[in-house]
C-alpha cells in the first residue's frame, strides 16, 4: 500500500491535543552461547553548566560492573587516538553483538607490538531516525532542513545512514561516509500513515549491531506511538546492551505528552545519550549541533569483563577518581544484558542492505 | 426437488456453459475501440504518483483509475475534501506554475545561481547565504510549498549542489500523458457545473467524486462492456449508480450487445424476470440491475457470476434462482448495497462457492434438517435471525434452508447460522459418505458453535477424527470452561490448547500414523477432563504430553529436546534434510531462549522430585539447581513507574502472569523440611511455568520470517491472556486471538488475548510491521501479507520428491506451452480460455485474448498457468497435449511413470495454501477460484486466501535451479519475506503488485543476489 492518509491526521490529532565483543561456543545440545568479553562505553563528562571536560586520563575514570572493578582496556578522546592500555586477551576480536555483520568484514586484533585493536574507531556510525507519520506533518519540511544541516555538519570521519518511520521503516540511505546519497534520502521521505516509532527503532538498533566501534541513533520524533508492538524497555534495553546511544529530539507535542516526554528521557539516559523537546525549527537545530558536539567530546573506554556469575542485566557505574573531579557529570548507560544469539540473528534477516544496494526507485 | 437438469452430469454442463462463454465471449468479437485518447497532467508521471499516492511501478493506463479510485476513497470526509484532495490540488497548482518555467521540450534550465529565485519561489525555498557564499544551502521559506516540493520528490539535492557550485541545473519537468477511458470530454461533461468549467479530466475527478467513482468502476470492466455501456444506457444515466457498479459490476459481461448472464442462456429468462429487462438489450437491462433493489440484486448477480461454472449451474437453476434472490433481498431492502467503505454479504459469496450438492441436485445438509430446525436460537440482535427463529420449524425441504442460509448473509457477523452451515458442511466435505456427520453430532457442533467453532477446523483438517473424539473435545472443553478459579482456568486453556496445537502439528507433519490418530487425540485431551487444581494440570500436561510423544513414534522417557527435533519435521536422511531439520529445530530452540521459557525437563524433573519427596525420598537439596532456574526470568529494566503505568496504561495489565512467576522461589521449600501440603504447594507453582513453555513451542514453530516480537519481547508469549483477565470483558478463551496493547508504550507491549487456534495467522499478523519495505512510499500492505506468511510458514516440505517437485515446475512451464501454441490457433486458445475464465475476470480474460489476438503469449500468473496445464488434460483429454513443447512432452512422461507424484490432488495437498476462512481448514488446497473481491472484517482475509501463486512460482525456482525439495523449507520463508518487502501496492485488489514482487524476488534469486540462500554443493535434488 501507498501511504497518504492524512484524514487520520486530522482526527488523530484533535483526539490528542557495547557493546562487546563476542566468543561463541557449543554446549551440548548444539546451540550457540554467546559471551560478552569486551565492553564499550561511551562517557560524556560534563561541568554544573553542561560544558565538557576534557583531557582527562584513563587513570581518572573508575568503572565497576555490579560492584566488581573493571581494568580499562583502551582510552580515546573524542575523535582522537586510541590508547591501548593492556594487553589483548588471546583469541579475543573485535567483533560487535553480531558477529557475522561487521562492517569491514574484518575483525581487529593487537598485534605483538602493542598496536590497538581499534585504529579504525574514530568518528561514529550515526542513524538517523526520522519521524515521517502523521504526527509530524505539518513541520515536515523544517523538519528536513534541520536534518540535511546535521548531515551537513557532521564531521568527515562519520558515516550516517537516513531512515525514516510511520507503521513502518524505511530504510532510505544505508550507512555511508557520502553526504550526498544521505541528503537524498532525507530529500526522499513521504510524510503519511502511523507511528510505530519503537519497533522502528528497535530494527534500528539491529542494524547498528552490525557494525563496529561508536554508534549513535539520533531519533527526530514527533513522539507519540500509536502502532508500536515492542514496549520502550525492550529497545532501550537493546540499545544498551549493543552498546548503542540513543538521542532523542522531539517537537513540542512530544513535551506535551508525557508518556513520550517519560520515555524519551530516560531512554536516552539510559544509553548514554540525551533528549531534547524543540519548540521551533531553531530549537532543533540547537539540538542537532548539541549532539554533534556531543560526539566529538566523548571518551570511549574499553573493559574486558572480569569474571561474574551474573547471566542477567550487568549494572555498570562509572565514576571519576580524585577530589577535584567529583564535582563533574558522567553520562553514560548504566549496564547491558548478555544477548541471546537470535536477537541480533534474527535481525540479520531483515537487515539493512550494503550500500550498492541502497540506490532504489524512489 | 428432483427435477431432470439436477440430475445432469456436472461436466456436461461445465462443458455446455465454457463453450459458449468462450465462443461468444472471445470469438472474433473484439469491439472496434477508439484510438486510445490521453490527457495531460502536469509535471512528471512519479510526482504526480507519489502526491496521488499510487505506487509508482503501476502500468501508465492504471494511472487515471487509481487516482480516480484514491480520490473518493481518501478525498472526503463528510462532504468536505480531506488535506489529501487539499494537497492534490495544490501540488497541481505547484506543477502548472514549474511548467511555465519549462522550455519547448520541458525541461527546466537554471543557469545559475543568480537565476534561481522564481523557481526557489515556486518550490517554496530560500538560500540560507547569498550566491557565491560559502554555504549555498536551501531553507524553507513557504512550508505548503516545500512541502509539496518534497513530498512531490523535487530533487532538491541536486539543485543546492548546483547552485553551490554556481553550475546550471537541468531538470527535465514535462507534461505527462495518460491514457483516459472513452474520452475525455465524456467525463467532463459529467461533472457538477463547477467541473464542467474546467474540460480537465485530473480537475474534474478532484472536484467530483461520483465521476471519480463511476470513472475507476468503468475501469474495472472489459473494453466491449465498457464501450457498451458508454453508448447506452450513457454514463450520465449510470452516473447515479457508480458505487454499485464499483462494487459490483466487474462480472458484467456485454458481447455483441448481449449480457453474458450467469448460468449462460438457461438461465437469461429468469435474469429478465428478476431485473426486468431483457439481457439482449444491455443497457437497460444493466441499469435496471444496478438500480433494482438499492443495489441488492447486482450483488446477489455478482457473487452468482463469480463461482465456477458447475455452481452457477446448481445456483440458476430457474425454480432456484428467484426464491434465493427473494431470500437475499427480503431482510432490510430499504438498506442500500454500495453505501459502505466495503461491499456488503461478503459471506454470499463463501456460501455460493462452497454450498455442495447432493446427487439429485438439493444442496447438501449435513445430519439432516431437524438438526437445523432445532438449532438454538441466535443472541444476535437482527431481524433476519429472528425471522430464522420464526420460520425454521416449518422448514419442509433442503431448499428453505439454503434460502434461510443465503438471507443470513446479510447479517455482518462471524458467529451466525450461516457460518454454523458452512463450518459444519465443510466437516461433512471432507468425511467420506460412510463417515458424514451423524444428526446429533451436527446438532452438538452446531450447539458448540459460539464458543468452539474456531477449534472446528481442526475436524476439518483431520477427518479421521470420529465423531466420538469431536464429542470428547467438546466435552473436555465444556469442563475446562467451569473451573472456577480465573488463573487456573487460563492455565489450563493454555495448556489443553498447547498440547492440541502439538498435536495438530505432528499430526500435520504426518509423524503420528493415521491410524493412530484417533487414539493418540483422545488420549493427548483425556487427562485435561477433570482438573480442580494446579498439580492436577501439571500431571495431565505430562501424560498428556507423553502419549503425544509416544503417538509419534517418540519414547517413553523423552526431553524437550527430543520434542522440538519432532516438531521440526521427520528425521531425515540426506546432509540437506538433516542441516534444513536441524536450523529448524535451532529457531524454535532460539525463540523458546529469547522468551527466556524455562525447559520442561527441568520442570517435570522438579515436579518428579517434589513426588518422590512427598512420599519420603530426599534429595531436596539436588532439586534446588534445577528451582533457581525458575529464576532464569528477569522483567526488562522498567523506564515506567508502577503508577505511571496505571495511568498511562489504565486498561492493559498484562504482565501478572509474568510477576507471579518472578516471586516463585521453590528453593526455600526445598532447603527446608517441608510439609507435604508445603511440597504440593510449591509442585502447583510448577504449572504456569509448564503452560508458557507449551504455548512457547506453539509459537516458536509457526515464527514468521523476519519476526521481532518473539525475539524481542520476553513477555510476548507468557502474556497471552487466555482467560481475558488483563482488559475486561475482553474474554475469548476459545476464539481466534487478537492483538491488544497495540501503540501504548506504557503497556509493556501487544501480546494476545484469545486461544491459540489461528495462532499462525495471529503471529504473521503481529509480526509483518518488522518488513521494512523496500519502496519508499510503500507500507505493508495488512490485508493480505499475514495470508502470505502463513501460506510461506505453515507448509513443511518433508515429504516432497524430486519428481513432485519437478512435476510443479512442468506443470507451469506446460502451460506457458499451451499458451504460447494458442497464439495460432484459435480453436486451441477457446479451449485455454474456456479453463482459464474459472479463475479470471471479465476484463482479465479479454485481455489474454488480446495478448493472443496481438501474436503475443500472455504472461499470466503461476497458478493460472499450472491449472491451465492441469485442467486442460482433464477436459481434453484427447489432445495431443505433449506436442505443445518440451515441458508439455516432459511432463505426460514423467505423468505416465509416477502418477501418483505427478496428479493434481498430491501436488494441490502440497503446494497449496491453506483457508481457514474461505475452507474453514489448514488443510493445504490449491482451489480454483477468482480472486476474491475486497472486503472489511473477518471477510478481508478472503482476498488473500484466493492468492495461491508463491509457492508454486518457489517450487518452479528451486525445481530450475537445482535445489532439492527439502530446501523449501528454508527458501519459501525467505523468498516471501523478500517479496512482501517489495510490494508497492495502491488499491486492495493489486494483484498485480503482489505478482510484480514476486517476479523481482524470483529474478533476484535467479541472479544469486540472495546469499543465504546460495545452493550447496550438495543442494541439488536430481
Amino acid at each position: 500500500m501507498c501511504k497518504r492518509y492524512f484524514l487520520f491526521l486530522l482526527i488523530s490529532l484533535g483526539l490528542c491535543t557495547q557493546a562487546g565483543m563476542r566468543a561463541r561456543a557449543q554446549d551440548d545440545n548444539g546451540r550457540i552461547l554467546v559471551n560478552v568479553n569486551l565492553v564499550q562505553l561511551n562517557v560524556a563528562v560534563t561541568d554544573s553548566k553542561g560544558r565538557y571536560i576534557p583531557s582527562l586520563n584513563p587513570q581518572d575514570f573508575i568503572v565497576a560492573e555490579d560492584k566488581i572493578p573493571q581494568r580499562i582496556a583502551t582510552f580515546e578522546e573524542g575523535n582522537g587516538p586510541t590508547r591501548s592500555l593492556i594487553d589483548v586477551p588471546p583469541g579475543a576480536s573485535l567483533t560487535e553483538a553480531a558477529s557475522t555483520g561487521s562492517e569491514s568484514g574484518q575483525s581487529h586484533r593487537a598485534n605483538s607490538e602493542g598496536q590497538s585493536p581499534f585504529g579504525q574507531l574514530t568518528g561514529a556510525n550515526v542513524f538517523i531516525l526520522f519521524d515521517t507519520s502523521n504526527y509530524m506533518y505539518r513541520g515536515f519540511a523544517f523538519a528536513q532542513d534541520s536534518i540535511a544541516d546535521f548531515v551537513r555538519s557532521l564531521e568527515d570521519a562519520n558515516k550516517i545512514a537516513f531512515y525514516s518511520y510511520s507503521r513502518d521503516l524505511s530504510r532510505a540511505a544505508t550507512l555511508t561516509a557520502d553526504r550526498d546519497q544521505v541528503l537524498r534520502g532525507v530529500r526522499s521521505t513521504v510524510a503519511g500513515d502511523d507511528a510505530a516509532l519503537y519497533n522502528c527503532l528497535l530494527l534500528t538498533v539491529k542494524d547498528t549491531a552490525h557494525y563496529t566501534g561508536r554508534k549513535v541513533i539520533v531519533v527526530f520524533s514527533n513522539g507519540p506511538d500509536n502502532a508500536s508492538l515492542v514496549p520502550p524497555e525492550d529497545v532501550a534495553e537493546l540499545a544498551q546492551s549493543t552498546g548503542t546511544i540513543i538521542y532523542m529530539i522531539s517537537t513540542q507535542i512530544a513535551h506535551d505528552e508525557p508518556v513520550s516526554t517519560a520515555v524519551f528521557e530516560r531512554m536516552s539516559k539510559a544509553t548514554g545519550g540525551k533528549a531534547y523537546f524543540a519548540k521551533s525549527w531553531k530549537d532543533e537545530a540547537r539540538a542537532f549541533a548539541s549532539i554533534r558536539d556531543d560526539l566529538a567530546h566523548l571518551y570511549t573506554l574499553t573493559y574486558y569483563p572480569a569474571a561474574n556469575p551474573n547471566r542477567g542485566w550487568r549494572r555498570i557505574t562509572v565514576k571519576l577518581a580524585g577530589k577535584d573531579l567529583q564535582k563533574y557529570h558522567i553520562r553514560t548507560r548504566d549496564g547491558y544484558r548478555l544477548l541471546q544469539t537470535a536477537q541480533l540473528a534474527s535481525g540479520l534477516s531483515s537487515g539493512p542492505a550494503t550500500e550498492a544496494d541502497s540506490a532504489r526507485p524512489q | 426437488m428432483n427435477r431432470p437438469l439436477r440430475a445432469l452430469n456436472a461436466s456436461l454442463v461445465v462443458f455446455v456453459f465454457l463453450c459458449f462463454n468462450a465462443d461468444d465471449c472471445f470469438g472474433g468479437t473484439t469491439p472496434t475501440a477508439a484510438p486510445q485518447q490521453t490527457v495531460i497532467i502536469p509535471g512528471p508521471l512519479r510526482s504526480f504518483e507519489r502526491m496521488a499516492a499510487i505506487s509508482q511501478k503501476v502500468p501508465v493506463e492504471k494511472v487515471l483509475p487509481l487516482f480516480a479510485r484514491n480520490v473518493f476513497t481518501q478525498g472526503y470526509e463528510n462532504g468536505r475534501p480531506t488535506e489529501f484532495l487539499i494537497l492534490v490540488d495544490r501540488y497541481l497548482q505547484q506543477a502548472r506554475e514549474l511548467q511555465s518555467l519549462a522550455d519547448s521540450h520541458g525541461v527546466i534550465h537554471i543557469a545559475d545561481c543568480d537565476h534561481s529565485a522564481t523557481l526557489l519561489q515556486i518550490l517554496g525555498y530560500r538560500l540560507r547565504s547569498g550566491c557565491g557564499q560559502k554555504e549555498v544551502f536551501l531553507m524553507t521559506s513557504d512550508s505548503e510549498r516545500a512541502f509539496l516540493t518534497i513530498d512531490s520528490g523535487f530533487p532538491l539535492t541536486e539543485l543546492e549542489g548546483d547552485l553551490r557550485k554556481n553550475t546550471p541545473f537541468t531538470y527535465p519537468f514535462p507534461v505527462s500523458r495518460v491514457p483516459v477511458l472513452l474520452h475525455e470530454s465524456d467525463w467532463s461533461q459529467l461533472g457538477s457545473d463547477h467541473a464542467r468549467r474546467n474540460p480537465n479530466l485530473i480537475d474534474v475527478l478532484v472536484r467530483d467524486r461520483l465521476v471519480a467513482r463511476l470513472y475507476w468502476a468503468f475501469a474495472k470492466l472489459d473494453d466491449e462492456t465498457r464501450l457498451s455501456l458508454a453508448r447506452s444506457p450513457g454514463l450520465s444515466r449510470l452516473l447515479p449508480y457508480g458505487g454499485v457498479l464499483d462494487f459490483y459490476g466487474t462480472q458484467i459481461c456485454i458481447r455483441n450487445g448481449h449480457v453474458l448472464v450467469p448460468g449462460g442462456t438457461a438461465a437469461e429468462s429468469t435474469w429478465k424476470s428478476l431485473v426486468g429487462a431483457s439481457p439482449e438489450s444491455s443497457g437497460d437491462f444493466v441499469l435496471h440491475l444496478l438500480e433494482k433493489d438499492n443495489g441488492w440484486l447486482a450483488a446477489y448477480y455478482d457473487a452468482v457470476a463469480r463461482v465456477n461454472p458447475t455452481q452457477q449451474a446448481h445456483l440458476t437453476e430457474s425454480a432456484r434462482l428467484k426464491p434465493l434472490y427473494e431470500a437475499f433481498r427480503s431482510p432490510d431492502p430499504e438498506e442500500h448495497a454500495a453505501n459502505a467503505a466495503f461491499r456488503k454479504a461478503p459471506s454470499l459469496l463463501v456460501l455460493f462457492t462452497r454450498v455442495q450438492w447432493d446427487p439429485n441436485g438439493d444442496p447438501h445438509v449435513p445430519g439432516n434438517l431437524a438438526a437445523w430446525r432445532n438449532l438454538p436460537k441466535q443472541k444476535v440482535d437482527s431481524k433476519i435471525i429472528r425471522d430464522w427463529n420464526k420460520r425454521a420449524r416449518r422448514w419442509g425441504n433442503q431448499e428453505q434452508l439454503l434460502e434461510a442460509m443465503v438471507a443470513a448473509s446479510r447479517v455482518p457477523t462471524d458467529n451466525g447460522p450461516l457460518q454454523i452451515y458452512l463450518t459444519i458442511s465443510e466437516l461433512d466435505r471432507v468425511r467420506p459418505s460412510e463417515r458424514h456427520l451423524s444428526a446429533p453430532t451436527v446438532g452438538l457442533l452446531a450447539a458448540k458453535y459460539p464458543q468452539y467453532g474456531r477449534w472446528y477446523l481442526i475436524f476439518s483438517e483431520f477427518p479421521q477424527l470420529s465423531e466420538e473424539s469431536i464429542a470428547r473435545f467438546l466435552t473436555v472443553a465444556d469442563s475446562i470452561n467451569g473451573i472456577p478459579h480465573l488463573a487456573l482456568r487460563g492455565n489450563t486453556l493454555g495448556t489443553f490448547q498447547a498440547n492440541v496445537g502439538l498435536w495438530q502439528i505432528l499430526a500435520r507433519q504426518k509423524q503420528i500414523p493415521k491410524a493412530e490418530l484417533n487414539a493418540s487425540w483422545q488420549k493427548t485431551i483425556e487427562p485435561f477432563a477433570k482438573i480442580a487444581s494446579s498439580t492436577q494440570l501439571l500431571d495431565a500436561s505430562h501424560q498428556s504430553l507423553g502419549a503425544l510423544m509416544v503417538a509419534a513414534g517418540g519414547k517413553r522417557s523423552w526431553s524437550q529436546y527430543d520434542l522440538i527435533e519432532l516438531l521440526a519435521g521427520p528425521v531425515q536422511e540426506s546432509p540437506n534434510g538433516q542441516r534444513v531439520h536441524a536450523e529448524l529445530a535451532r529457531r524454535m530452540g532460539a525463540v523458546l531462549e529469547d522468551q527466556q521459557l524455562v525447559s520442561l525437563d527441568t520442570l517435570f524433573a522438579l515436579s518428579d522430585g517434589i513426588q518422590q519427596m512427598e512420599r519420603g525420598a530426599g534429595g531436596g537439596d539436588k532439586l534446588v539447581p534445577l528451582a533457581e532456574d525458575l529464576h532464569g526470568f528477569e522483567m526488562p529494566q522498567q523506564i515506567f513507574t508502577k503508577n505511571e503505568k496505571v495511568e498511562w496504561a489504565p486498561t492493559i495489565y498484562s504482565s501478572r502472569h509474568a510477576e507471579l512467576q518472578i516471586k516463585t522461589d521453590l528453593t526455600k521449600t526445598l532447603k527446608t523440611s517441608a510439609s507435604r501440603a508445603q511440597l504440593e504447594a510449591g509442585r502447583s507453582e510448577l504449572a504456569p511455568f509448564v503452560r508458557d513453555t507449551l504455548v512457547g513451542l506453539n509459537y516458536a514453530y509457526y515464527e514468521p520470517p523476519g519476526a521481532q516480537v518473539l525475539h524481542n519481547n520476553p513477555l510476548f508469549v507468557r502474556s497471552h491472556d487466555f482467560s481475558g483477565f488483563s482488559i475486561v470483558g475482553a474474554e475469548r478463551p476459545w476464539e481466534t486471538p487478537e492483538l491488544f496493547g497495540i501503540g501504548t508504550p506504557a503497556g509493556g507491549g501487544a501480546y494476545l488475548i484469545g486461544s491459540l487456534t489461528d495462532l499462525p495467522y495471529a503471529l504473521a499478523a503481529a509480526e509483518q510491521d518488522f518488513i521494512a519495505p523496500e519502496n519508499v512510499q510503500a507500507l505493508i500492505w495488512k490485508e493480505v501479507v499475514p495470508d502470505l506468511l502463513v501460506s510461506a510458514m505453515l507448509p513443511r516440505w518433508w515429504n516432497i520428491s524430486s519428481n513432485e517437485l519437478h512435476a510443479v515446475a512442468l506443470y507451469q512451464r506446460s502451460g506457458e506451452e499451451i499458451l504460447a501454441a494458442s497464439v495460432a490457433n484459435e480453436q486451441l486458445r477457446s479451449k485455454a480460455l474456456s479453463i482459464l475464465s474459472e479463475r479470471m475476470t471479465p476484463q482479465r480474460l479479454e485481455q489474454t485474448d488480446s495478448s493472443f489476438r496481438a501474436g503475443s503469449r500472455p504472461v499470466l500468473l503461476p497458478a493460472d498457468n499450472f491449472y491451465l496445464a492441469s485442467g486442460f488434460r482433464e477436459k481434453f483429454p484427447d489432445e495431443d497435449v505433449a506436442s505443445f513443447g518440451p515441458a508439455s512432452h516432459e511432463l505426460e512422461s514423467l505423468q505416465h511413470r509416477h502418477s501418483t507424484e505427478t496428479s493434481f490432488v498430491r501436488l494441490s495437498q502440497d503446494f497449496g495454501t491453506p483457508h481457514p476462512i474461505l475452507a474453514q481448514t489448514y488443510s493445504l488446497e490449491l482451489l480454483s477460484v477468482k480472486p476474491f473481491p475486497a472486503s472489511g472484517g473477518e471477510d478481508s482475509r478472503l482476498f488473500g486466501e484466493s492468492w495461491d501463486s508463491t509457492n508454486l512460482y518457489w517450487a518452479r525456482l528451486a525445481d530450475e535451479m537445482g535445489y532439492s525439495p527439502v530446501m523449501l523449507n528454508r527458501m519459501v520463508p525467505e523468498l516471501t519475506r523478500r517479496m512482501i518487502a517489495k510490494i508497492f501496492a495502491t488499491d486492495l485488489e493489486d494483484w498485480s503488485a503482489v505478482q510484480r514482487a514476486m517476479q523481482e524476488t524470483g529474478d533476484e534469486f535467479r541472479e544469486g543476489k540472495i546469499a543465504s540462500l546460495q545452493i550447496t554443493t550438495e543442494g541439488s535434488g536430481h
